[in-house]
């Protein structure tokens, strides 16, 4: 987690929620590349987040796009969030004993424009919370920064500037997370 | 024993008397410093007159005493007679002596037939299999010895047997740490099993009468 | 790159072991699997079994989850507290579910304790202690009602009352004080609320609220979060940004097109 740096969140708010990065990517204190994408878009209103050690962010983002792309031919239909986050989970649980080093964040708006979060560790233990997730290198001034700034029922535009705040606050104090950030609001 | 592995540190007699045998054992079950169970039963049935003893890791003893009952059960269907002891024995030992590298597991393995009436066999840590007319096995066991030897008698009363456990394993407890909480004793002969619990407070005691 | 579909084999993929081993050994750090770091505690009472669990999941010292869910689901009839790895106990009992599930599709009867029982140890047994869940099942079956505590490495104790995880030492001290045979109802839901209680306020690994699960002859009582001792006091200011704050480098906004399908009447005229 500490190697390459980066550091991701999501938030949810009144029927709707953010996911969010930064878009460092280092080698320990050497920065490659400001532009990481760390957040990939598996439908148009579902999102995932992969903080963690690049090379399993890059494959595991492949592997899930094109699990995500067999679930709609097969199914017909768009992925749900819920559904997507239980699919991720146990992908991870099946590398128990050799696991990725990743910690997805899942962040999306189901079928009824329910906004849903779930976060999880890098071996797909799922947790559901209804305020926020965060997870990377950052992630304890992350989890300082939301639990003082979120707050229920935010509209878009509130939600987007308390986590874009919380996100750039948690990066300003750790070396291995910065360059800006990405935020998507859905 | 593998880092945190739930611990049978015991105190194990099985004794062979006229009529049948006597096993007996404490009911301590530790993790590390911790008592798990206090009140363990360490005296596992494996066919209607076979009864094991088990001590060394919970959960190794517990899934090989899974198998042989398993195994016991099927000889007593397929045959439409009940294992030995002799066979229960074996059965135990070709497991324990296969798998040694991997299991931590003491076993006495005793009770009544109708071919040699009450034995008792031991299988210590490597698997190797014994016919004893006593047995001690677990942690507490070292402590007895002495006391065993000192005061076995063959074809002892039913009464003395079970006193010569009770009083063996009070006196192992005593003196060893991971032994302790209380004593069952089961008595196997043709008639069937019989169970005693002495609980804490009634566990006999000696000079120290504290 | 991933050019082909993982087919599912059945067991652990073990493809990353070695990867990990030399990423480790070159110093890199290894983010900790989410531990329940937990209170868990059940007894037996006259007419069932009360089931009771904290709330919090910690990664080291962070807590990572201030409100899950300990007592997982089983059968109708049998459900159990894990403590250990989240991640273990949640998919140990998930798998074991649907089991039971099947098994009672084929057999057409209640599942007993026992079947639940035997499942778990000889899964954990089978994995040495590497999976670690430490789970204690509670259930009401043709038995009666029946408590067994399941260890990691697949040891099995049948007990009248138990506790596990972290702050075992502190619920179990609870229970050696007040714990009778023959409890009823309510007196057995006070003495498990208790022992959570304890483990919530003395373990540093356990917190938050308390999980209660009550089962009788069919009959199962859920009470999720039947006691917040942690309640947090509402903020006094609010924390709104002003919009405009975070400067903006660059957006892009997309429509998002619902396309509804429908049967359209076609034109006959």
């Amino acid at each position: 987690m500490d190697y390459n740096g980066g550091t991701v969140l999501a938030m949810a708010g009144k029927n709707c929620v953010v996911v969010g990065s930064d878009k460092r990517l280092g080698v320990q204190n050497l920065t490659v590349s400001t532009e990481f994408q760390k957040v990939f878009p598996v439908t148009e209103k579902c999102y995932i987040a992969l903080p963690g050690l690049a090379t399993d962010v890059q494959t595991l983002s492949e592997l899930f796009r094109l699990k995500c792309n067999m679930y709609k031919l097969r199914e017909e239909r768009e992925i749900e969030p819920l559904t997507l986050a239980n699919m991720i989970s146990s992908t991870l649980y099946g590398r128990r004993f050799g696991p990725y080093f990743c910690e997805p964040i899942i962040a999306g708006l189901d079928k009824n424009n329910k906004p849903h979060i779930y976060g999880m560790d890098l071996i797909g233990c799922l947790n559901y919370p209804d305020d926020f997730t965060v997870a990377g290198c950052a992630e304890a001034a992350l989890f300082g920064m939301c639990e003082s700034l979120w707050e229920p029922d935010l509209e878009p535009d509130e939600l987007f500037e308390t986590a874009s705040q919380a996100l750039l606050s948690a990066a300003d104090r750790n070396s291995l997370v910065g360059w800006g950030a990405v935020i998507h609001t859905m | 024993m593998k880092p945190g592995e739930v611990n049978l540190g015991t105190s194990l007699m099985a004794v062979t008397f006229k009529g049948g045998i006597v096993i007996g054992a404490d009911t301590r079950t530790t993790s590390g410093p911790y008592i798990v169970n206090r009140v363990t039963d360490k005296l596992t049935p494996i066919h209607d007159r076979i009864f094991a003893c088990r001590s060394g890791s919970a959960a190794d003893t517990q899934a090989i005493a899974d198998i042989v009952r398993l195994y016991s059960e099927m000889y007593s269907v397929n045959f439409g007679e009940d294992p030995t002891i002799r066979t229960a024995a074996a059965l135990f030992h070709d497991i324990c002596y296969q798998n040694k590298n991997a299991l931590s597991a003491g076993i006495i393995v005793a009770g009544w037939d109708k071919y040699e009436g009450g034995s008792v066999y031991c299988i210590p840590l490597g698997g190797s299999l014994h016919k004893q007319p006593f047995a001690t096995a677990g942690s507490g066991s070292t402590y007895v010895y002495g006391y065993c030897d000192k005061n076995f008698r063959e074809n002892m009363t039913q009464q003395e047997a079970v006193d010569f456990v009770k009083n063996g394993i009070a006196l192992s407890i005593s003196r060893d740490g991971s032994s302790g909480g209380c004593i069952r004793i089961a008595t196997i002969t043709e008639a069937g099993v019989d169970k005693i619990f002495i609980p804490g407070d009634q566990v006999p005691t000696f000079w120290n009468k504290s | 790159m991933v050019t082909r579909l993982e087919q599912p084999r059945g067991g652990f993929n073990f493809d990353n072991f070695q990867r990990n081993v030399s990423l480790e050994q070159k110093g890199i750090r290894i983010p900790k699997p989410i531990k329940t770091g937990t209170t868990i505690a059940a007894i037996i009472y006259k007419d069932g079994v009360c089931l009771g669990a904290d709330t919090r999941a910690t990664s080291g010292p962070i807590v990572a989850d201030k409100n899950c869910a300990k007592i997982h689901y089983l059968a109708p009839n049998i459900y159990c507290c894990g403590a250990g790895t989240a991640a273990d106990t949640e998919f140990t009992t998930a798998l074991i579910s649907s089991q039971l599930e099947l098994h009672r599709l084929t057999t057409g009867r209640q599942t007993r304790l026992s079947t639940a029982r035997s499942m778990l140890c000889q899964m954990l047994f089978k994995y040495q202690g590497h999976v670690s869940a430490a789970l204690i099942i509670g259930g009401y079956d043709v038995n009666g009602p029946n408590l067994y505590s399941v260890m990691p490495h697949g040891s099995v104790d049948n007990v009248p009352f138990m506790t596990m995880g972290s702050g075992s030492l502190a619920a179990m001290a609870v229970f050696e004080r007040s714990w009778r045979k023959d409890l009823e109802r309510q007196e057995a839901i006070d003495l498990v609320k208790d022992a959570i209680d304890a483990g919530i306020f003395n373990d540093l690994g356990s917190g938050s609220n308390v999980d209660i699960n009550v089962i009788e002859k069919d009959k199962v009582d859920i009470y999720r979060n039947y006691y917040k001792p942690n309640e947090r006091a509402p903020k006094e200011k609010v924390y709104k940004f002003k919009r405009g704050t975070t400067p903006i480098l660059k957006e892009s906004i997309k429509d998002i097109l619902v396309i509804t399908e429908g049967v359209e009447a076609m034109d006959i005229s």
